[in-house]
């Protein structure tokens, strides 16, 4: 029996937690250094594992339920590690106190400690300016992402800090090759696209103020891609125009006979805006496809068998398009196009042309001027709302705010599916 | 998991400013116990007002995690309260209860010698001098 794709990634992570604790379970110690070398492996174990989640190769995360959960994980994992790591130290120190006249900051202070000690202190220092950078929304993506190399820093001292201490590093061996293997190949083999497949700008079509779709034909192997799939892809050097070599995730809006395909890129940071001004004969490279929006646990496009209701947030109309594109539905199907008048309404038009020639599909493309778009009278005109398989592409405040909608409709959380964009 | 974040981190220098503030207010560590009475042996050779002198043999026969001395650069040590709290898996340090582990000290037999303070912390556990002296 296959474990459900959604347990698989904490399946991962208990496995990992309960082998290390297993083997590195503290004996004959006094009770609460016990508790500080019991929480120090546990929390050890937790920082493998969200580093080990960090490999985004296509097969891998398609076995363990999808880059999302992945993520997920990476993220649930290395701050609950983090959190133990923290009280290590301090049980360690706790006990110190315990003994008669004990000084428990003599456990702590670095001054007093040997090289073991120092390291395990500035690990714990970068981990919590990395942590800190990370959390940080307002960052910009490239310096976001530059700080999130100060916690793979803390990774690595802490494992030299456990290392200092060992008598016989024993399981310690493992524990660093698969840090060093997960770091390998993402700095490597993923961020510097190694693994990735070349295509070819083959044209590129304007949808509106700074958004465009572009036309891409694999130089080599195609990517074999699903409607509501993504790419990771990096603009690379074209005539008169030169891309800025880095990994971003582009929602695929369309796919063509010979393995071409079609992104639609929206000007959201300095590569995306730049790549407004993307010319044909452009090399890129791909990763992927990722993601299992609109697809079941097969990864095979959705086959609802009642009503459905997509709601797409601006951009987030892309994985529909690709969806209708490929092929139009068997079951009534509502979308809903919330936009903002500034931003324009790509792909609106050929969406109104299909939802015209197809009596299942209804469209309503709801334009915003700067106002609150009035969700709950939008879903109320949705016929059979109750029954609905519901799918959102956009926003998190849309999101959030159409669970909320649906929750007090009464549907179930389950019938709500949404896609998550942003990758940090 | 920002919440987690957040509050951790602040327990956390909480905590740690508080075990600060701990040491100062708390009294200075007690003197160590008087060692035990002398064993017959050494009994005979003790002058009163001179330190006490231990052999090599004396040393051997303590070397159970239990009951462990060791001899350190010309001076005995018994460890035996010490062991729980050291720092690496208790097999690495009981290995050397009952011998003479000055080698084993200065290099904690991977080459990298134990802390100045590790140094100091040892004086607490200090029986008397080894008889004979190193060379």
């Amino acid at each position: 029996m296959t474990l459900p794709p959604r347990l698989r990634v904490p399946a991962f992570v208990l496995a990992l937690l309960v082998g290390v604790l297993a083997w590195a379970w503290p004996a004959e110690l006094p009770p609460w250094r016990a508790v500080g070398v019991a929480i120090g492996w546990a929390g050890t174990a937790l920082i493998v594992a969200a580093t080990a989640l960090i490999v985004r190769e296509p097969r891998l995360a398609r076995w363990l339920g999808g880059v999302e959960a992945m993520l997920r994980g990476h993220h649930v994992s290395g701050t609950l590690g983090y959190a133990l790591l923290l009280l290590h130290p301090l049980a360690l120190a706790l006990d110190e106190a315990l003994q008669d006249g004990g000084r428990g900051w003599a456990v702590l202070d670095p001054r007093a400690q040997g090289s073991a000690e120092r390291l395990g202190w500035a690990a714990l220092l970068l981990l919590m300016v990395g942590l800190a950078s990370s959390f940080s929304m307002r960052l910009r993506w490239r310096r976001w992402h530059a700080w999130h190399h100060v916690l793979a820093a803390g990774v690595v001292l802490g494992l030299l800090h456990v290392e200092r201490l060992l008598g016989d590093p024993g399981l310690w061996w493992w524990l660093a090759a698969a840090v060093a293997l997960a770091l390998g190949l993402r700095y490597l083999a993923l961020d510097r696209g190694l693994t990735a497949l070349p295509f070819r700008v083959a044209a590129v079509q304007h949808l509106g103020p700074q958004v465009i779709e572009a036309t891409l034909a694999p130089l080599a192997s195609p990517l074999p891609v699903q409607p509501g799939q993504f790419v990771l892809l990096a603009f690379g050097h074209g005539p008169g125009f030169h891309g800025c070599g880095e990994f971003h995730p582009f929602t695929v809006s369309g796919l063509g006979a010979r393995g071409d395909l079609r992104v639609a890129i929206k000007a959201l940071g300095p590569c995306s805006t730049h790549a407004q001004q993307l010319s044909v004969g452009t090399a890129v490279r791909l990763q992927g496809p990722f993601g299992n929006f609109l697809l079941d646990d097969e990864g095979r496009p959705e086959s609802p068998t009642g009503p459905q209701l997509w709601v797409a947030g601006g951009i987030g109309i892309t994985p529909f398009v690709a969806a209708l594109r490929h092929a139009m539905p068997a079951r009534p199907l509502t979308l809903l196009y919330l936009v903002r008048a500034a931003d324009g309404a790509p792909f609106a038009e050929e969406l109104l042309r299909l939802a015209a020639g197809h009596p299942l599909l209804t469209l309503q493309v709801q334009p915003s001027r700067d106002a609150a778009v009035d969700l709950p009278a939008l879903l109320d005109r949705v016929g059979g709302l109750a029954q609905c398989q519901v799918r959102a592409c956009g926003p998190a405040p849309l999101v959030q705010a159409l669970r909320r909608v649906l929750a007090e409709r009464g549907l179930p959380a389950d019938a709500l599916r949404a896609e998550q964009f942003d990758f940090r | 998991m920002k919440l987690l974040f957040l509050l951790s981190t602040l327990l956390f220098w909480l905590a740690t400013g508080l075990f600060a503030w701990h040491d100062r207010a708390v009294a200075p560590r007690p003197m160590p116990q008087p060692p035990a009475p002398p064993a017959p042996a050494a009994a005979a050779s003790a002058v009163p007002g001179a330190e006490r002198r231990i052999s090599l043999a004396d040393v051997a026969r303590h070397a159970r995690p239990d009951d462990c001395w060791m001899a350190i650069d010309g001076s005995v040590y018994d460890f035996t309260a010490y062991l729980p709290r050291h720092p690496s898996e208790p097999e690495v340090i009981e290995a050397w209860c009952g011998r003479e582990a000055s080698e084993a000290y200065r290099t904690k037999t991977r080459g990298r010698p134990h802390s100045a303070a590790a140094t100091r912390r040892m004086a607490d556990y200090r029986l008397g001098t080894l008889d004979p002296p190193p060379r």
